[in-house]
């Protein structure tokens, strides 16, 4: 057994991965200094570490050096043979992710309530029914400063305390699990890889407020999700953590799933209600607030999954101690799904206060491509794009929103110069025009005029008054729509306009389409110096466009071509121009 | 186990930690079964057994790192506890050979390492 490992990798993106070379040379001069015998030298293929060069971690000792030269390898390996550490070289990562909701994810066996439960599991649920009392426990939540991670961040204690002032035989609870979003999946993996953290927030929520029935609303496309729900709910029941006096006491709670049919419209709280009590999914005017008359007119305490995963962690580990975490508005951690044109795409769980460049520079490595980011967007189909420049900007609920953008649930995707900013907008307006409910007309028609607005753009038929327009729709739409899809509908649309306007402008005035996304505004043609007159564009195009020989060479009638790409991406030879 | 009182879940609690025996466990949400956990989960009970060996294999939610399905975290004595990704059985295989019975780490393959274990 070796007492050390060196890890290595190289992180440089702009060079041919030196890793290997690296690995050698280490080796040698390990074996040089007879220390090959209790050192491992070991390549890895992600180090954690973006962009800075060789990376090497060395373990048990914890030391990180970044930057590493060729010539610096023998002051390293010196340095290791006497214990000692080469401090010019040592790297501390600013960036670090925080694992709060993700406690227990990838670590715990999510069918096995055991393991939950040797982990710390339930005992925040005893505490909260054993000791604290439900007002000693609304206390802790106001303390912790914890809202609503479903989008709206509202503040939780208050939607409690709300629930629990109201008179009333029956209250219930029900967890938000119908993450309609497209791009994001937090709370799918919070749910599919720590169930029982969801149950335990949600009973400790009817505990509080005094509710005795409690659902699980879930995306019927979630099927393993659902099942993992199933199976930690049965547990729950077999240990007397849910059902009729739990853990001895005189509270009772009983949870069942429904299944939402996938209609994004189903998240909002008011339609997410109706479609329990079996009614079609739209919503209602708000007040009365589900806290005080929501299923079947009772009071009614509607929480997202990763809201009600922290809350766990907020009992055990008391109010005050979560609000340490995070900015002065917005308390203790976000999961975010990072997905676009990102190395590393995958959850990221950051403290509040963290920037965008933190997340999504230092945490998932930039680009995959090396290319510099042009924006962020947050807050998926309600929310909007933030450019490269103000990727500095902390991340909480007030920050985003002043950017035009939205915490949202946590979808992020990272967008580069390939990416159109009329494009992107067009593609979530569309989704919203889709999945309105059509109940009221600023959504059902704005969002409708909006998106054709969009569609004349982008094939180069819009005019310089077409911006205008679509500022003013957006404001009636905000202003008059009666649910958050409708009154948010618009603003992936602002922010593009806020911050991209020129790349509207060149659609509309230049009709071409910078990133090249934009079919009708992309020609494509043969750039006759770099072509090797191979022919394969020739055979590829499904529209027979591109006419020539092998003698000759060949070229693409452009009334013909549908500028489906095709011969841009058989060409090897980057032959085709694409503007 | 029956309905639990309250002093059960603390000693179910307190007893459960601390046996800090080899495992292996399979990210086995909905983004690593796409990309092939399931067969990799399988590979290892089957080789576990035909080879003997004593490790336990466990199945575990998904850690957030999406990009590098399917992972899978290896915990044995004297090791750091080290995520690998990208697994196939030809990893897999290399990962029963040389982590846990050569007591090595693998190349190319780790994703990342919790410094916090024993080391
Ligand atoms: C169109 C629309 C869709 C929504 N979808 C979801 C959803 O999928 N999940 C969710 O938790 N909240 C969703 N919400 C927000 C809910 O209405 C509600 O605010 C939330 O579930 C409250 O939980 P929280 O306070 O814990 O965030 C949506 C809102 C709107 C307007
Ligand atoms: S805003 Fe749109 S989705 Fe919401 S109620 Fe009106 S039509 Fe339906
Ligand atoms: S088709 Fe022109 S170089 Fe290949």
């Amino acid at each position: 057994m070796y007492a050390k490992v060196v890890l290595v990798k190289d992180t440089d993106l702009k060079r041919e991965d030196r890793t290997r070379e690296f690995y050698t040379r280490l080796l040698d001069c390990l074996r040089e200094t007879n220390l090959h015998s209790q050192i491992q030298v070991v390549r890895v293929a992600d180090i954690g570490i973006y962009d800075r060069g060789l990376v090497i971690k060395i373990l048990p000792d914890k030391v990180t050096y970044a930057n590493v030269q060729d010539t610096d390898i023998k002051r390293i390996v010196e340095a290791l043979s006497e214990e000692k550490v080469v401090e010019e070289l040592v790297f501390k990562p600013k960036a670090k992710q925080y694992r709060l909701v993700l406690r227990n994810c990838g670590k715990i066996d999510p069918e096995n309530i055991d393991e939950y439960i040797s982990n710390g599991g339930y005992l925040s649920l005893k505490k909260a029914v054993t000791e604290l009392g439900q007002q000693k426990l609304i206390d802790e939540i106001k303390a912790s400063g914890i809202r609503g991670r479903g989008g709206a961040g509202y503040p939780t204690w208050m939607k409690w305390n709300f629930a629990r002032e109201v008179a009333s035989d029956q209250k219930f609870v029900i967890c938000n699990a119908d993450e309609g979003d497209p791009g994001a999946y937090m709370d799918r993996s919070v749910l599919e890889g720590d169930p029982h953290s969801v149950i335990e927030g949600l009973a400790i929520a009817a505990f509080a407020t005094g509710a005795s029935k409690g659902y699980f609303y879930v995306r019927a496309e979630y099927p393993l999700a659902v099942e993992r729900i199933e199976k930690a709910i049965s547990q729950a029941y077999d240990y007397g953590l849910l059902g009729k006096d739990i853990l001895g006491s005189s509270f009772s709670l009983d949870i069942e799933i429904r299944l939402g049919a996938g209609a994004f419209v189903c998240g909002e709280e008011t339609a997410l209600i109706s479609s329990i009590e079996g009614k079609r999914g739209t919503p209602h005017p708000r007040p009365p607030y589900p806290s005080v008359k929501g299923l079947w007119g009772k009071p009614t305490v509607i929480n997202n999954v990763e809201t009600l995963a922290n809350i766990p962690v907020i009992v055990s580990r008391g109010g005050k101690w979560f609000a340490q975490i995070g900015t002065q508005t917005s308390k203790g951690t976000k999961v975010f799904a990072v997905t676009g044109k990102v190395k590393n795409s995958g959850l990221v769980e950051i403290a509040m206060g963290a920037s965008l460049r933190d997340i999504v520079i230092d945490i998932c490595g930039g680009t995959l491509s090396g290319k510099p980011i042009k924006a962020v967007q947050t807050g998926g189909p309600s929310g909007g794009v933030i450019p490269e420049r103000l990727l500095d900007t902390p991340v909480d609920y007030e920050n985003l929103q002043k950017l035009g953008s939205i915490m949202g649930s946590g979808g992020m995707i990272v967008i580069d110069d390939e990416d159109c900013m009329v494009d992107i907008p067009k593609f979530y307006l569309g989704f919203c025009v889709e999945e309105s409910c059509g109940k009221c007309a600023p959504c059902r028609i704005g969002g409708f005029q909006m998106l054709n607005y969009l569609k004349k753009i982008s094939e180069g038929k819009g005019k310089p008054e077409d911006l205008g327009q679509l500022r003013r729709i957006a404001q009636a739409m905000q202003k008059a729509s009666l649910c958050g899809l409708g009154q948010t509908a618009s603003n992936p649309v602002l922010s593009t306009l806020k911050y991209f306007e020129e790349e509207y402008n060149e659609h509309i005035l230049n009709k071409r389409c910078p990133a090249g996304k934009c079919s009708s505004l992309v020609t494509y043609s043969i750039i006759s110096e770099k072509c090797k007159r191979c022919g394969l564009c020739f055979n590829n195009c499904p529209v027979k466009a591109i006419s020539g020989d092998k003698e000759q060479g060949y070229s693409i009638a452009q009334d013909k071509c549908v500028k489906c790409g095709q011969c841009f991406e058989v060409c090897k030879f980057k032959a085709i121009d694409k503007k | 186990m029956g309905k639990l009182t309250p002093a059960d879940l603390d000693n179910m609690n307190k007893n459960s930690s601390g046996n800090a025996k080899d495992w292996i466990k399979v990210g086995m949400s909905s983004c690593g079964i796409a990309a092939g956990a399931d067969e990799v989960f399988n590979f290892f009970v089957e080789e576990v057994s035909k080879r003997n060996l004593q490790i336990e294999i466990k199945r575990c939610g998904c850690a957030g790192m999406c990009y590098a399905e399917p992972l899978v975290e290896v915990s044995v004595e004297g090791l750091p506890s080290v995520t690998y990704g990208a697994v196939t059985k030809e990893v897999a295989t290399k990962i029963l050979e040389k982590h846990v019975i050569s007591k090595m780490l693998v190349n190319d393959y780790i994703f990342d390492i919790d410094l916090d274990s024993q080391g």
